[in-house]
């Protein structure tokens, strides 16, 4: 989760919380497009993906819109990664993300808090 | 790979190519024929009865069945693949726990990990641009390569981290980030996933026509739709 410190670097002042929420204004240039795209590519949503494509190289150029789709699909993979092995977050990720991960809860996330949520339901199915 | 008319970067394509072929090779716990076959059984959990159930479910481990495999790699390991493919938000560590009890090996563990993300972040970027995915490539005759050496750590993960605390040559950062550590403890691992993940970010010299609070922007929705601690 790096936003914030993108926002202190070019002085500017972006919504954390339509990160997590998955709406509103982010302060982010073109995040509404930016949003929906990503969205329609990580989440598997074929059907949509056309349309978002076309409406992104619309308003972003067509090198942009295949841009948000390369950033898109790294952090689809990076973030399996960090799902699979349950890593914690070193001490630079905590310091820089600590006030942003209070506003947009994302603390919830915990892989130990997540494994205990999870793991209480049910037996694991083979 | 990517006969498109939109402009996908040539280095993208290039790393790629060579991450395919990375796969198609022995790697030190698989052969290169289970390596595809990791890849193949990724792709098969993508319409897989088990793992729609299980999305559906307020817990995965709420449902049981078998999944629609693909392969002949060990139920366990299948399980494994297909929840890393499906439902990364909640992989546990039950889960992890239970493939090693199985007999599968944290490094034959970490080893399918690589394979499947790196599959993950090519088939997204195929579908994300309306191209059909890659064939599975050819796999390599041969055994396993073997063990690697790996200096790991014990530092609160489910597995061990790579032990450093110098200079990164993935992000640029003055020490390792865990992300770059996670899979320390097989290096070919690592070296195959940032080999393909390395074209697509990096907090500096990254080509890309988009501002870093987009790519950033970007990178947070995807960690949150993920539920991606890190």
């Amino acid at each position: 989760m790096l936003l914030r410190a993108s926002g202190e670097r070019d002085e500017q002042t972006y919504d954390l919380s339509a990160v997590t929420d998955g709406h509103g204004d982010s302060g982010v240039p073109h995040s509404d497009t930016i949003r929906a795209l990503t969205e329609a590519a990580v989440a598997n949503r074929w059907d949509e993906l056309a349309t978002a494509r076309d409406a992104a190289s619309a308003v972003m150029g067509e090198q942009a819109m295949v841009d948000v789709l390369t950033v898109a699909a790294g952090f689809n993979g990076i973030t399996r990664v960090a799902d699979a092995t349950g890593i914690p977050l070193d001490d630079r990720a905590q310091a820089a993300t600590e006030e942003m991960r209070a506003v947009v809860g994302i603390d919830r996330f915990d892989y130990a808090e997540k494994s205990a949520r999870y793991d209480a339901v049910g037996a694991s199915a083979s | 790979m990517y006969d498109t008319p939109y402009p996908v970067r040539p280095d993208l394509k290039e790393k790629h190519a060579a991450a395919w072929r990375m796969i198609a090779s022995p790697g030190p716990y698989f052969t290169a024929a289970e390596r595809v076959q990791i890849v193949e059984e990724a792709r098969a959990a993508l319409s897989c009865d088990l793992c729609r159930r299980r999305r559906d479910a307020l817990s995965p481990n709420a449902v049981t069945g078998t999944h629609d495999a693909a392969s002949d790699l060990p139920p366990v390991l299948v399980d494994a693949i297909h929840r890393i493919r499906t439902d990364p938000a909640r992989l546990t560590k039950s889960v992890f726990e239970g493939v090693v009890a199985s007999g599968i090996t944290a490094e034959q563990y970490i080893e399918a990990v690589s394979v499947v993300c790196t599959s993950v972040i090519v088939d997204t970027f195929h579908n994300a641009l309306g191209l059909p995915v890659p064939q599975t490539p050819d796999p390599e005759p041969g055994p396993a390569t073997g063990p690697e050496a790996a200096r790991v750590v014990d530092a609160g993960a489910w597995v061990p981290l790579t032990d450093v605390e110098v200079e990164d040559g993935i992000f640029g950062l003055p020490q390792q980030p865990n992300i770059a550590r996670a899979m320390g403890l097989v290096p070919s691992a690592v070296a195959l996933f940032f080999l393909a993940f390395r074209a697509h970010y990096a907090l500096r010299d990254v080509p890309l026509s988009i501002s870093q609070a987009q790519a950033e922007f970007i990178a947070s929705r995807v960690s949150a739709i993920n539920e991606c601690f890190y």
